[in-house]
């Protein structure tokens, strides 16, 4: 029998001495260090846009995962994880412009993503229509702070950008209020009608985004709206202090890139604490059994509402922050592709599963905006070199077959993905010492069991 | 006499059987007939109405003279969306009614369709033949030849991306099939645009003839105007009204109908009977496809130009117009088809007119459907045709 | 005193009767037990009672309120709670989880109050675990909290179910066949268990039961169902050498030969 065992172990056993070796006493912090000295260093010596350097910003963000996987105390973890996040990529964004975009955007995605496996990954609810409640968000900030307000509200003007702030909050608030007003009617159907409802909702609100620029001008209609107003600035005496003067662009790009960050942390909190509390329970409960929920006496419409709340006061805020990061919204950047894009994040993170949610994001986002053009253009450069590569093959106009790949062989090979949720380790903070005091009407577990045996 | 009276009771059968053979695959028909009668009549009464109740409020155009003139057309439009949508929803319904499953990806199926007959009408413009060709030889053959990939494809994805799946939670199924979605479009994309044929394709056909005029319609100051069909609709709800016959006829007589119907009944039960149960639901997927892929030629003849995205909504609506009828219902599909097709027609023509062009017609159409979907799903999940099953628990 | 009182309960389905006009008293800190042939309308009677069906025609008294027509969850959120007959777990959730959820109805966190961690949800967390896991000490579970539900052998799934319905602390459990597919060992432990609840935790149980030896030995009372209607109601003995019950049971016929069968 032990034989047995070892000789099935054997091909794995070198593998497994390495990473006991590596995980043992001081070597984790060290490696880790070495990795992180590297990686910023290249990043920071040789800050050019090319392949190489796209090659260096995976290993970066591949280092954060290692950092949250790495057998090492929670401090040491917070305090690398930090100095990467606030210093490294900040400093490399003023350097290079290029990436630090990519990285905020990939943490806004990430947010939504998170927004979004609340409702799919916990609650067991496909929204494929999510995308309609950050369309919510972007055009409510969109709206009010540029002169579309004017037509509706006669005589008042576009809002100064220093309300931004407070809009965040009613991002969150008007996203749950429609998360509600959607959810109310449909949330009583059977998990693959919903898919398809919430999807027809999503459509829905696009057609009306597109039309709605008569009889009252509200959504500025196909042509979108432009000039969405941003927060000032006021980081500026920040670097002044320290001697470097950057440009305006420059620094909304950090302004971003930091907002972003902090809202993606937020997200992940409250995410964290409603999935280990009895709600997050309760929407376990409801995906792996609606029934037997019921019977637990779990509100079913009041608990999935609340999940459909939750997922879109997120999608709202992340609106409100997406119109002013870009600045110009139209109704095609909220179909059903962004949709699906953002469930596929989940999806290949592993539903239910936060930092499998975030990982999701990040891939797919790097993907979608860095990697895959690079390849397109590098392929371009090679074609022009005279190497046989057919013209028709570009991989940054197949977005779709991309999406669409991921979906079909994530859910043939590794439905629960790649970081699935680990239920297991909920427990763990209560590890305290054995027999609780025992209230009179159980008895102790031995006397029970031999009770039951005799 | 033992000969005789054998003979006799083998005439009483065929008899027997004749009639139900007609009332089984004609009498699904009938009850399309009349909805579309019933849609028409009620639809075309609210109409004059309110264009009745409305009059007062344009002085530029007289609103009831209005509408009636274009009464005729709109109910047209509403046959052929009718019809579209109906074909399309038979799909859905029958890979519902084996496998509870929604198959996202038909609507690219029907698209892919639409393709195969852009490439066909293309292959024969190159040769030169497609002005020398007889058109309904081409409507045949286009027809058939749409069937047969759209519905082969349909097979084929069941076996690489739904089959692995069938006895996984519900929604990873529903999943792979949107990624299956995507798939479809972007190769089709990639095909269409590499071939020539542009991502916005042509649908090249021959000469199909000229409007069909019905009628000359008196309007003021002793005017007519011509009620008229024109000849690609005509084909459209000929060929359409055709598959649906034959439909009832696979279904309802035949043994692999039989078989399909068991399947759907119980497919434990069925694959104990000695039912091949993975063959018949690649046949259901073949059948489903091949209707979705014939919609597609129908679709494309008829609009002139396809691109690889144009089975969304249609393939959303027949979903909606599968739910509407009562989902796994096949005559429940056709019905529910015909309802939302001139739901929408109407909503279409009429929504501008009566608000002075404020709202467009076509793209509230949309919304139109989508609230029938959800006010189906929520007043009487079952649709129109179907029963009330009691969830189990 | 009567804890539950169904009166006259009738559920129909379209035009399929599947529970007639049946009325069914349990007195407060009882074991009764619901038998009938398979199809009888026993577990329909049980959904109607949890307010999974609501009753075409009857009321339900409940602890002396009318609960017909409430929500599941404010049915169990009043004090009754159930186990199903085929096992339906939170499969991906562990063995200590399950009962969490079963909690869900006592505890008191909203959203806000979780969100900022208050002291309160944290004491509440806390307590809720210890209480878990005094439940799942009880119906000996306890080593095996931190295992998914879905990989526990059959026997300690059925267990887990009453530990999680103990979790909503009910006053009445209703119990759907809760030795289906046991040997006799763990039917013996199985029934123990459910004399249990009542002696020690003194809760009223309600069983549907196929198995006679269970239901003659623990049973004070039993109802008889068969198509729909109740044909019989007693003590143990009554049922045991009732005529339309063998007949129900064994068909036309049989009664004559006697009660060992309808044990067997």
């Amino acid at each position: 029998m032990a034989t047995d065992n070892r000789q099935v172990d054997q091909p794995a056993s070198l593998w497994t001495q390495l990473r006991t070796m590596a995980g043992r006493g001081p070597a984790p912090y060290v490696l880790i260090l070495a990795y992180a000295a590297i990686v910023s260093a290249l990043l920071l010596v040789n800050p050019t846009t090319g392949l190489g350097t796209d090659m260096v910003v995976v290993l970066f963000l591949l280092l954060m995962f290692v950092i949250y996987r790495a057998p090492t105390i929670l401090a040491f973890k917070l305090t690398l994880g930090t100095i990467l996040l606030a210093v490294v990529m900040p400093v490399f964004g003023v350097l290079n412009p290029f990436y630090i975009d990519v990285v905020t955007k990939a943490g806004m995605f990430a947010a939504l993503a998170l927004g979004l496996n609340v409702v799919v990954g916990f609650a067991g609810l496909l929204d494929l229509g999510y995308v309609a409640f950050f369309a919510v968000g972007a055009y409510l900030w969109g709206i009010f702070s540029t002169p579309q307000i004017s037509n509706i509200v006669s005589g008042m003007e576009p809002l100064h950008g220093s309300w931004f702030w407070l809009f965040l909050a009613i991002g969150l608030a008007v996203g749950a209020f429609f998360g509600v007003l959607l959810g109310l009617p449909v949330l009583r159907l059977r998990g693959d009608y919903l898919a398809i409802v919430t999807l027809g909702l999503g459509e829905v609100i696009r057609v009306l985004a597109t039309n709605l620029d008569r009889p009252i001008n509200i959504t500025n209609g196909a042509q979108g709206i432009k000039d969405i107003g941003r927060p000032p600035l006021f980081i500026e005496p920040v670097f002044q202090a320290f001697g470097i003067t950057i440009s305006q662009v420059q620094e909304y790009r950090l302004y971003f890139y930091f907002l972003v960050l902090l809202v993606l942390a937020l997200t992940v909190f409250v995410v964290h604490r409603l999935n280990n509390s009895r709600i997050g329970r309760a929407w376990t409960a409801i995906r792996e059994d609606e029934t037997a929920a019921i019977a637990m006496g779990i509100p079913l419409v009041r608990m999935k509402l609340l999940a459909f709340a939750v997922g879109a006061s997120f999608a709202g805020t992340m609106g409100v922050i997406f119109s002013a990061l870009q600045t110009f919204i139209n109704p095609p950047t909220f179909d059903l592709l962004r949709s699906i894009g953002i469930l596929s994040m989940v999806i290949l993170g592993g539903m239910g599963s936060i930092p499998g949610t975030i990982l999701g994001a990040v891939i797919v986002t790097l993907l979608d905006l860095q990697l895959l053009p690079r390849i397109a253009s590098e392929l371009a450069a090679l074609q022009r070199r005279g190497v046989p590569i057919p013209a028709w093959f570009d991989p940054a106009q197949y977005q779709r077959l991309l999406f669409g790949l991921l979906l079909i062989i994530m859910m043939i090979f590794r439905p629960e993905g790649l970081l699935p949720e680990d239920r297991r380790r909920q427990e763990l903070h209560h590890d305290e010492p054995e027999p609780a005091p025992v209230s009179k009407t159980v008895k102790p577990a031995a006397e029970s069991a031999q009770s039951a045996e005799g | 006499m033992a000969v005789e009276a054998t003979t006799g009771a083998e005439l009483i059968l065929t008899r027997r059987s004749f009639r139900s053979f007609m009332s089984e695959v004609f009498g699904p028909l009938l009850q399309v007939f009349l909805f579309v009668v019933g849609s028409a009549v009620a639809l075309g009464g609210v109409v004059i109405l309110l264009a009745v109740v409305l009059r007062g409020t344009r002085e530029d155009i007289d609103l009831l003279q209005g509408t009636i003139t274009i009464l005729p057309q709109v109910i047209v439009d509403g046959l052929v969306r009718g019809f579209l949508y109906a074909t399309i929803a038979l799909g859905y319904t029958m890979v519902y009614g084996v496998l509870e499953f929604i198959n996202f990806a038909h609507g690219e199926i029907f698209m892919v369709g639409a393709f195969v007959g852009a490439f066909f009408g293309a292959a024969l413009a190159s040769s030169g033949m497609l002005t020398t060709i007889n058109p309904i030889l081409f409507v045949i053959a286009a027809v058939l030849l749409g069937m047969a990939v759209s519905g082969l494809l349909a097979m084929s994805v069941e076996r690489i991306a739904y089959r692995p799946l069938r006895n996984a939670p519900r929604l990873v199924p529903l999943i792979s099939a949107i990624g299956v979605s995507l798939v479809l479009q972007d190769v089709m994309r990639m095909i269409a645009v590499n071939t020539g044929l542009g991502f916005n394709a042509q649908f090249r056909t021959p000469d199909l003839g000229q409007p069909l005029v019905l009628a000359h319609m008196p309007i003021a100051d002793e005017r007519t105007i011509p009620v008229s069909v024109d000849s690609r609709s005509l084909i459209f709800i000929v060929v359409a009204i055709l598959m649906l016959i034959g439909l009832n006829y696979l279904v309802n007589i035949t043994k692999l109908g039989t078989a399909i119907r068991a399947v759907a009944q119980d497919r434990p039960t069925a694959s104990l009977m000695g039912i091949d149960v993975n063959r018949v639901i690649a046949i259901t997927f073949l059948i489903g496809g091949a209707l979705g892929g014939a919609a597609g030629i129908l679709f494309g003849m008829r609009v002139g130009t396809i691109n690889p995205y144009v089975g969304f909504l249609p393939g959303l609506k027949a979903f909606t117009a599968a739910v509407l009828g009562g989902i796994g219902n096949i005559t429940g599909a056709m019905v529910g088809g015909i309802v939302l097709g001139f739901l929408e027609a109407f909503v279409a023509s009429y929504l501008s007119l009566f608000t002075r062009g404020q709202f467009s017609g076509a793209s509230y159409a949309d919304i139109v459907a989508f609230s029938i979907l959800i006010l189906i799903l929520i007043f009487r999940p079952s649709g129109l045709l179907g029963e009330v099953v009691a969830q189990k628990v | 005193m009567a804890l539950l009182e169904a009166k006259h309960i009738t559920k129909q389905f379209g035009g399929l009767t599947a529970v007639n006009d049946v009325s069914l008293t349990v007195e407060a800190g009882s074991i009764v037990s619901v038998i009938g042939p398979n199809g009888a309308g026993k577990t329909t009677f049980f959904n109607v009672l949890t307010g999974i069906y609501k009753p075409t025609k009857g009321t339900i008294i409940f602890d002396g309120k009318d609960i017909t027509g409430l929500r599941p969850d404010q049915i169990t959120a009043l004090g009754i709670c159930r186990t199903f007959q085929n096992i339906r777990l939170f499969n991906a959730m562990t063995v200590l989880e399950n009962v969490l959820v079963g909690m869900h109805t006592r505890l008191h966190a909203g959203l806000w109050q979780i969100l900022f961690g208050t002291p309160s949800v944290r004491a509440e967390e806390r307590a809720s675990l210890e209480r878990a896991r005094e439940l799942l000490r009880f119906v000996n579970l306890d080593h095996q909290r931190n295992q998914l539900a879905r990989n526990l052998p059959y026997g300690d799934q059925r267990r887990l179910e009453i530990a999680r319905a103990l979790a909503s602390s009910p006053k009445l459990i209703l119990l759907d066949e809760p030795t289906a597919g046991m040997n006799p060992q763990e039917t013996a432990e199985a029934t123990n268990l459910i004399r249990r609840l009542r002696d020690e935790l003194g809760i009223t149980v309600v069983l549907i039961e196929h198995d006679m030896r269970v239901v003659m030995t623990i049973s004070e009372r039993i109802t008889v169902l068969d198509y729909g209607t109740k044909i019989a109601e007693g003590l143990p003995e009554e049922i045991r050498s009732n005529p339309r019950v063998i007949e129900a049971y064994l068909g036309k016929g049989a009664a004559a030969h006697g009660v060992e069968r309808v044990e067997g």
